[in-house]
């Protein structure tokens, strides 16, 4: 995935999209916006910063699942089997950022109980429990399901502007890997050694 | 799936609706609309939390409690939607008897399309004049949308994001995936990044989109005119960059003005007159003989000295220096001189472009405000100063400038040649708006009533859509002094919460809504305007269990139809769902109540009178609806949209496509060019209205209702009352800011967004600079009060950012909610309407809009309140 810096205003768009997508109960983000400001006013610098899960191509997630759990696929994208994680959260610590998400249980968000307090409510239940479950870590799967039926992930459908782009990375001649090379697509933190899957596009 | 208009906020995106076993379980953007093009911001993705909120009314609540105010425990009691009518339309009828102008009514603004049916066209049928806009005070923009009327014929302005090269927005974050045309402008506005459009933003703040600008220039609060004013003498008197012939064809700035101010007339016509500065003699403007008009100079004319209204406006802005202005805004002048030249090179006056052969101005250029720079004590002078930088390098409506949303000009619908409207002059050659969303027009300015007959006394004057002044201290003075024989008797809310969003609620209460003998509140919250103030609170639907008409036409309204070339859209607004528990959508309340009080008819010609108002082009409704059937709001759309459309697109076509698309012309679009209308750079007419409202103020003895000497011809800036504080206490500017995760005051209560403005360091702190908290011993999520000369005050959390100037403290608007009914809402946020005076001293001396920001002082919560 390529996110233009350049074009994303920090809407949250992509936030909203994850959830609705996944079901996501309370305190989980896989997807997110953090703000980094710098400088010292009025020369300051901020910069809205979309995260998900780097799906990186040598995981630390997966070095350390002592269960098998956290799995990269053949495509690249690392899922977790819910079925197979024991909840450890050794790859939370792991994961250099920070994307990856425990939640002992489903809760309403209305409510903050374990019973939906309406019939939307027992759908994201029920959609949750199916996809992540209890007990056990979650994360980003850049949409797996939605990407292996030919869709892009939420995220990038949702963008109001446009900022994210899904695509082979493998592909020197995919829109993404075309994008990286022209405007100097870069990694977060390249240095842990990770080789992620997402790139950011400057936006100055 | 169904197709509809989502109604998140008033950019009312296509949305598909998925719906399983009867459950709404998801909303995605339209991928075809042009409404959008798929995208779909936060707010629309959250709006199934919306419609399964527990906390949403799901039937007819009475109020127990007689008592009312803020904090006080209404009582609720739960009562059948039978005794819910029976009361209600006894409460009209007697109103109706003792004098139907008792009536006020109130709609949001979050639904134009519904506050249209709910709202407009009952209270015409009703016989009352009282309306004002949910927030009508606070968040809208009396200034900002009468000076779009009068520039553009629209609502708002947004720069051309296909061609333009150098956007300034003042105040303003347009492009940031919120307000009018929210996604569509978001996806513009990125592309236009991505091209190189340069972004400067003036702004106290490090907002949204001057985070993400070119330049941010830190200006102080309400002090953009005075900058404004500078870089146009800038332009006109130094850099000798101004578009003469723009101005000469464009706008008035060759009309002959006398000593008097106003225009010297031709004799026979009534005409205003031009100089010919080829034949040496005078014109009438509109002659074919002219062979070109002066600019500069001084003439005589039939023994009246006179000069072109454009030489009047250069003297005038003469005193603008920028030094001048560096010391009222906090902006060196340097800065001033640097971004003028820049924004009057990058004109490039005299360019043209030809686009589908068809040559035209290119002016790629846009000076944007909106709701920051306008929510001052001199908001309409503030906006006319801002928007006169597009009109004299005539960057307005052309490629690459400043584009009216809408447009304002459509040439008709391919299939039928229906909805079919434009601009035009009036008799003096100016530019006369159409597809206006009130039936008050920005210009003309109608005749002042005598003696006004609302109570905010909006009808004396010509600009404001509407005033505070029903709610000042002196407001029972006022109302005698007019001779206003009736007093506020009945209200008829839709969706607000006017106690959090016009200004302080206890003045809002005790002056105006403990007046009332009953009000009635149509909503699908319980909000704190329901528990201090309404009698009956009935259970709205929300967007996703209604019809709604067109949400996008008036194209140039309230919802603001996205701009640029590409493509019209009319979408309606249809329900996913059957509405849950007791909810009634409003309009079918409404169509009873006209039944029942013996509107029918009258209900029938307001609608007519709006369709052809806001839709373009009259309908017969009467005719086309059987007297014996009983009102359905579905039979109108259906006749509404048969007669624009034709007989094979009716109701049944829209629910099935939800949405119809034509392409849209370049005359529609640069319709600016292709047309023969003017714009005053001079506004003379205003000198005209003023004193004819002065009169009526007079005649009535009250010569100081506003500052009458703000009723003038040329452009000033004015301080704002906070400016003019001299206790050094009250040392930081307060203002509010209207975060894009959220649409005014509604969508707190949605728990995904609360999530996310929880996590997110802006949406509910008091943003506070760095130095400026280490001067004060404040740190990062202190408790502080911020206190206003009055002794009101709000209390928050700080953020410290060095995104702010260190003399001001920013604050996101409509937060702090404390009413038991939004149990998410609660506790988040600062409430900062508290800190807004609703009077005189905050009203715009000429559009009577409210002053929004505050001299406060900064103090710990818990400690000595020492500052």
């Amino acid at each position: 995935m390529v996110i233009d810096l350049k074009r994303c205003v920090s809407c949250h768009s992509c936030t909203a999209a994850c959830k609705a997508e996944h079901s996501t109960p309370p305190g989980v983000f896989w997807a997110k916006v953090v703000r980094v400001e710098s400088g010292r006013y009025p020369t300051v610098v901020r910069q809205g910063l979309p995260l998900l899960c780097m799906n990186c191509k040598e995981p630390e997630c997966e070095k350390v699942c002592p269960t098998g759990a956290t799995k990269k696929r053949p495509n690249g994208i690392v899922v977790v089997v819910s079925d197979i994680c024991v909840g450890c959260r050794y790859c939370s610590v792991a994961c250099p950022y920070g994307a990856r998400y425990f939640a002992e249980d489903w809760k309403d968000y209305f409510t903050g109980t374990k019973e939906p307090s309406s019939i939307y409510a027992e759908h994201l239940r029920k959609r949750w429990l199916e996809e992540s479950d209890r007990g056990v870590v979650s994360k980003c799967n850049f949409c797996v399901d939605r990407a292996e039926a030919g869709r892009t992930p939420a995220c990038v459908e949702a963008c109001p502007c446009e900022a994210r782009t899904f695509g082979d990375l493998d592909d020197p001649e995919s829109e993404a890997s075309q994008l990286i090379v022209k405007r100097r697509g870069m990694q977060l933190h390249s240095e842990y050694g990770t080789e992620p899957s997402v790139y950011y596009l400057p936006a100055r | 799936m169904v197709k509809t208009s989502c109604g998140m906020c008033y950019g009312t995106c296509t949305v598909d609706v998925r719906v399983e076993d009867g459950v709404v379980v998801g909303i995605e953007g339209e991928p075809d609309s042009p409404q959008g093009y798929g995208n779909i911001c936060a707010k629309g993705l959250s709006a199934p939390m919306m419609l399964y909120d527990p906390s949403r009314l799901n039937y007819p609540l009475l109020r127990t409690n007689p008592e009312k105010g803020v904090g006080v425990d209404p009582g609720w009691k739960r009562i059948g939607w039978g005794e819910a009518m029976e009361l209600l339309t006894a409460r009209l009828k007697e109103c109706m008897d003792r004098d139907p102008r008792g009536l006020y009514t109130v709609g949001s603004p979050t639904f134009p399309a519904e506050r249209a049916f709910n709202i407009l066209c009952f209270r015409k049928a009703f016989g009352t004049p009282n309306y004002y806009t949910g927030g009508g005070g606070l968040h809208c923009g009396n200034g900002a949308h009468m000076i779009g009327g009068i520039y553009h014929a629209s609502w708002s302005i947004i720069p051309d994001f296909k061609f333009c090269n150098l956007a300034i927005y003042w105040g303003c974050s347009k492009g940031h995936g919120a307000g009018h045309a929210a996604n569509v402008a978001a996806k513009q506005a990125a592309d236009a990044k991505a091209r190189g459009m340069r972004l400067i933003v003036f702004d106290p703040f490090l907002s949204t989109q001057a985070s993400t600008a070119e330049e941010w220039v830190p200006i102080k609060a309400g002090t953009d005119a005075a900058a404004a004013l500078a870089m146009a003498n800038l332009l006109v008197n130094e850099y000798d960059l101004f578009d003469r012939e723009y101005l000469k064809r464009k706008t008035n700035g060759p009309y002959l003005v006398g000593p008097d101010g106003l225009y010297v007339r031709d004799k026979a016509s009534g005409s205003p007159l031009v100089w010919d500065s080829v034949e040496g003699r005078h014109d009438r403007f509109s002659s074919k003989a002219v062979k070109d008009c002066a600019l500069e100079g001084d003439f005589e004319v039939n023994g009246i000295r006179c000069n072109p209204s454009f030489q009047l406006l250069t003297n005038h802005l003469e005193k603008y220096t920028p030094e001048h202005a560096s010391d009222i805004c906090g902006v060196s002048a340097n800065t001033l001189r640097r971004i003028a030249k820049d924004f009057g090179d990058e004109a490039k006056i005299g360019s043209t472009i030809t686009i589908d052969d068809k040559a035209m101005p290119y002016r790629p250029v846009a000076s944007i405000y909106f709701r920051g720079s306008q929510g001052h004590y001199n908001q309409a002078w503030d906006c006319m100063s801002l928007v006169l930088l597009n009109h004299i390098v005539g960057a307005a409506d052309v490629p690459g400038g400043a584009l009216a949303f809408g447009p304002p000009v459509h040439l008709g619908y391919p299939g039928t040649g229906r909805l079919k409207y434009s601009v035009e002059p009036d008799k003096d050659g100016l530019l006369v708006a159409r597809n206006w969303p009130y039936s008050h027009l920005p210009y003309p300015p109608p005749e002042p009533r005598d003696p006004p007959e609302r109570l905010d006394l909006q009808d004396m004057f010509y600009i404001p859509t509407y005033t505070t002044i029903m709610a000042w201290d002196n407001n029972e003075e006022l109302w005698q002094k007019f001779k206003i024989p009736y007093r506020p008797d009945v209200m008829i809310s839709f969706a607000t919460n006017q106690v959090m969003s016009v200004g302080n609620p206890k003045t809002l209460m005790r002056n105006f809504l403990k007046k009332f003998r009953f009000i009635a509140s149509f909503n699908i919250y319980s909000t704190e305007f329901e528990e201090a103030a309404a009698d009956l609170v009935l259970p709205d639907t929300c967007f996703l269990e209604r019809f709604a008409s067109a949400t996008t036409f008036p194209t140039v309204g309230v919802s603001c139809h996205a701009t640029g070339m590409g493509e019209w859209v009319w979408a309606i607004r249809q329900p996913a769902v059957e509405p849950m528990a007791e909810r009634r959508p409003m309009i079918d309340v409404i169509l009873e109540l006209a039944e029942r009080l013996g509107l029918r008819e009258r209900y029938l010609d307001a609608v007519e009178d709006w369709v052809d108002r806001a839709y373009g082009g009259e309908i017969d409704l009467s005719s086309a609806i059987n007297p014996g059937d009983k009102l359905r709001f579905e039979t109108i759309l259906d006749v509404i949209m048969k007669d624009r459309f034709g007989p094979d697109k009716g109701l049944e076509w829209f629910k099935e496509h939800g949405y119809l698309k034509w392409d849209k012309r370049i005359e529609e679009v640069y319709w600016r060019a292709f047309t023969d209308v003017r714009v005053p750079v001079y506004l003379e007419w205003i000198i005209r209205a003023g004193r004819r409202s002065r009169a009526v103020a007079e005649k009535y003895g009250v010569p100081n209702l506003v500052d009458w000497n703000a009723h003038n011809a040329l452009p000033e800036w004015r301080p704002c009352p906070t400016h003019a504080e001299k206790n050094p206490e009250y040392d930081l500017e307060a203002f509010y800011w209207r975060s894009a995760l959220h649409t005014y005051s509604m969508t707190m209560q949605n728990p995904w967004l609360n999530e996310i403005s929880q996590n997110d360091p802006y949406t509910y702190t008091i943003q506070l600079n760095r130095e400026t908290a280490e001067r004060k011993g404040v740190e990062e999520g202190d408790a502080v009060w911020l206190e206003n000369p009055k002794g009101s005050k709000a209390r928050g959390r700080v953020h410290i950012t060095d995104g702010i100037r260190p003399d001001h403290v920013a604050i996101a608007a409509n937060a702090g909610h404390w009413g038991k009914g939004l149990p998410i809402a609660k506790g988040k946020g600062v409430f900062f309407n508290e800190l807004i005076e609703i009077d005189k001293e905050h009203s715009c001396p000429v559009s009577l809009g409210q002053d929004i920001c505050v001299k406060v002082r900064l103090y710990k919560d818990g400690g000595e309140g020492g500052g």
